[in-house]
């Protein structure tokens, strides 16, 4: 007869894969880390410093959150908390002083993530909307900050270009004011102004001045594409956020998180393939003539590709609404860049798509197996 | 060879299969005493025809059929009936029973045998398969004689004999192939001549490598698959050979294909030729928590423990008794269980084996919908089904679900999808019941 043998029940597949979402967020630590270390590297111990302080405020807000909704605070320590903070220090330039990245950081954890029930079910990237917060607040400090890196400091050579115009020329933009070193966006950016400008003396009746002004211009954008430029983006030698500085860098933890299967390529590759064509499109003086490299190259449009627009939680899980969210997001920064009020469009970009995921999931959900597609 | 095909997404858990692949089938004779259960299969259980203290011999019917999806029962030796009671099934509840005290396994009922089974017509066939007990060997159980019965209007053209076994750990049906390739074969060809298709494959996926060349130096036509969960599920299968998609809520007879499993084949050739009713079954008996896996010829109705003490019994970290495989086998609280038609595989597995994560929140990572092969969506189904809101899960497709279980493997957050789609299903389906 049977023996009197106790067996645990659980419900079927009584066997998984070995992944869990722990995992996941410690690879994204992982794949964060050699960017850390540019940044360190370029920005010194100062940025070591934001990235912690930043990291240890997401645990500690998420901790006291728990244990002030009564919920499990081991949760805190579920890796997720530190990925916000990191990102969001990423998206801060090495000048701020201490107290913004805490403050940034205690504000996406507790209105951007446990407000709405934690993790899974924030609507906006935590670690953006913090960012945001901070821009909204903070604007001088916010971009103030943008030293350019220290190891580029003390070299000899300051400029992006080989000529050395785009430095000379920053100086003698009138928005250069409020900024002590300038990002190369933002020295896109004013090459817009300048083509205004030109066009205003054009109207007036002032071809010399305009004429002036327009070569200035080109001058700028011809010295931004070139390739010393492109290699001091993809090195990190440029001024810009803590985390968006070296590209390479952040293509080794893509490459890292690919392998271990966290990385879904779909979201990054269409949103980075989309920033391509339209910068080629309209990134440029006029229509067809942009430099996409350098648009995809500079700013944070790949820190913002790899680690924030494939974000699991805020983007959709359908396939055809990943694609379609990678798009969107492309198409927002690039009109941002090109005609909104900032240099940079990658985060705002990502905050308005996540705001339409839950949407884009119901118009995107498969065709179930064996189903006819219902017409209209 | 042909190359491998397949359907889009499914995983590949680790096979585990080579603890039992290697081992030849062990005829086992039957216990002492046998617990014949009345509903071996799917549909209404048949009604006993034999009472306590009866005498019965082997292959003679104690149930009988009981509707038109249903079948009879038959005793697996010669006998006396003890009772009739009570006793657990390998899908957890309990269900009635006829207990026999079995006295030998020899002679028994005397059937005639069918030396040319193309001398009778496909309905004589049919009838002597229903007859004879026979239900899909595969996992569901379903009555065999009802697939070989489409409605006139359903035009037949393919059948395809299902030997994938795509369940991690199992390896019945693959020992089976390469043991008794003969008899699987005739089943097929009596199958095929049954339904009178042309068009008659095996499906073999391209681990058992073995099984794929002696069949097909016997002159089969073997359609090669890649490894992939869950491919021996019918729709998968189809799609993988003809590229059919049987319609949502449909039937295979609908895309004019029947799917029969090996062991179901291999029965049918036993049942027309010798007339020998449904009275045993290839079952593997495996996992790292029994000391000796094994492929068995068992009797219906023998118990789980009884084949665990024949395995060398239990190790000291056994921690689930499984019945079936371990995508969609149902755990048990007790070995205490008969053996039945349908039953597969025999699983006890160690701590190590089985998966054991804390539930946490969804985080949408999407893997599950990257993998269902029914193209749903089951983090969305199981989020609505938490909320109990069963018309928006009804709109995701819960009741398209056939609880293969391959969101779940794949979740990181180690959520019970299938828990909350089949309680979805049980909803929608209980509240469609009230409206009717």
């Amino acid at each position: 007869m049977a023996q009197t043998r106790r067996f645990e029940l659980a419900m079927s597949p009584h066997v998984g894969a070995n992944q869990t979402t722990r995992k996941i967020m410690f690879d994204v630590v992982i794949a964060l880390l050699p960017a850390l270390a540019a940044a360190t590297w370029f920005f010194g111990p100062r940025a070591l410093l934001i990235v912690f302080l930043s990291a240890a405020t997401a645990v500690v807000a998420e901790f006291l959150c728990l244990k002030f909704m009564k919920r499990p605070v081991s949760f805190a320590l579920d890796g997720s908390a530190i990925v916000t903070g990191m990102l969001l220090a990423y998206n801060l330039p090495s000048g701020v002083p201490i107290w913004l990245p805490v403050i940034g950081t205690a504000f996406a954890i507790v209105v951007g993530k446990q407000a709405f029930g934690g993790l899974g079910h924030n609507i906006v990237n935590p670690a953006l909307l913090g960012r945001a917060f901070l821009m909204a607040s903070f604007p001088i400090l916010m971009t103030a900050g943008w030293a350019a890196p220290e190891a580029w400091n003390s070299s000899e050579d300051i400029s992006w270009g080989t000529s050395g115009i785009a430095m000379e020329e920053m100086s003698t933009i009138p928005m250069a004011d409020a900024i002590s070193g300038a990002t190369p966006l933002n020295v896109l950016k004013q090459t817009f102004d300048l083509d205004a400008s030109a066009a205003n003396a054009r109207n007036e009746g002032n071809t010399t001045e305009a004429q002036s002004l327009e070569e200035r211009a080109d001058g700028i954008r011809s010295a931004l594409s070139c390739n010393s430029t492109y290699m001091n983006l993809l090195i990190g030698r440029s001024g810009g956020c803590l985390g968006e500085t070296s590209v390479i860098l952040l293509l080794v933890g893509a490459i890292y998180l690919v392998m271990r299967g966290v990385l879904e390529l779909r979201l990054p590759v269409s949103y980075l393939g989309t920033v391509a064509v339209l910068a080629w499109v309209f990134g440029g003086s006029g229509w067809f003539n942009g430099d996409p490299l350098f648009h995809v190259l500079a700013g944070g449009v790949i820190l913002g590709g790899i680690f924030m627009v494939s974000d699991m939680v805020t983007t959709p899980v359908t396939p055809k609404g990943r694609i379609i969210f990678g798009i969107g997001a492309g198409l927002l920064t690039m009109v941002i860049r090109r005609w909104g009020g900032y240099p940079e469009g990658c985060s705002y970009s990502i905050l308005l798509m996540n705001l339409v995921t839950p949407l884009i999931d119901k118009l995107t959900l498969p065709r179930v197996f064996g189903e006819v597609k219902k017409n209209g | 060879m042909i190359k491998a095909r397949s359907f889009k997404g499914g995983i590949h858990p680790p096979g585990n299969k080579d603890l039992s692949s290697k081992q030849p089938i062990r005829r086992l004779p039957a216990p002492e005493t046998v617990w014949i259960p009345l509903c071996q299969h799917m549909g209404v259980p048949s009604k006993p025809s034999v009472s306590k203290g009866d005498k019965v011999k082997r292959g003679e019917e104690i149930g009988t059929q009981n509707g038109f999806i249903s079948l009879p029962t038959h005793s697996p030796v010669n006998g006396t009936v003890k009772s009739i009671e009570s006793f657990p099934m390998p899908h957890r509840r309990t269900g009635p029973c006829v207990v026999i005290e079995t006295e030998s396994e020899d002679g028994g009922q005397v059937f005639e045998k069918w030396d040319d089974y193309s001398s009778h017509s496909p309905a004589e066939i049919t009838e002597r398969i229903k007859l004879a007990g026979i239900c899909g060997m595969g996992g569901a159980s379903f009555p065999t004689y009802v697939k070989l019965s489409p409605p006139p209007d359903k035009n037949i053209d393919t059948l395809i004999i299902n030997g994938i076994e795509c369940e991690p750990y199992l390896t019945a049906d693959h020992r089976l192939m390469l043991e008794n390739p003969d008899d699987v074969i005739l089943g097929m060809e009596i199958l095929a001549y049954t339904l009178g298709v042309e068009k008659c494959l095996i499906g073999i996926e391209i681990n058992k490598p073995d099984a794929i060349e002696l069949m097909d130096k016997k002159g089969v036509s073997v359609l090669p698959l890649k490894v992939s969960y869950p491919q021996g599920a019918e729709k998968q299968l189809i799609d993988a050979a003809t590229g059919r998609e049987v319609p949502a809520g449909g039937l295979p007879l609908d895309v004019g294909v029947v799917v029969q499993n090996v062991g179901t084949a291999a029965a049918v050739a036993k049942a027309v030729r010798d007339g020998e009713p449904s009275l045993r079954r290839i079952i593997t008996v495996t996992g790292r928590g029994v000391f000796s896996p094994a492929n068995y010829d068992a009797c219906v109705g023998t118990l789980f423990s009884d084949l665990i003490g024949k395995s060398g019994g239990y190790t000291e970290d056994v921690k689930r008794l499984i019945s079936g495989g371990p995508m969609m086998g149902m755990s048990l609280y007790t070995d205490g269980v008969p053996v039945t038609k349908g039953t597969s595989g025999l699983l006890a597995l160690t701590d190590d084996e089985v998966r054991d994560v804390v539930e946490g929140p969804c985080i949408r990572c999407g893997k599950c919908v990257d993998v269902c092969p029914l193209r749903l969506t089951p983090n969305l189904i199981a989020l609505a089904a938490e909320n109990e809101r069963w018309k928006l899960a009804e709109g995701f497709g819960a009741l398209n679900c056939m609880a293969c279980g391959t969101c779940s493997y794949v979740c990181p957050a180690g959520r019970y999808l299938v828990h909350y789609i089949k309680k979805a299903q049980d909803a929608i389906r209980a509240n469609k019941g009230k409206e009717a």
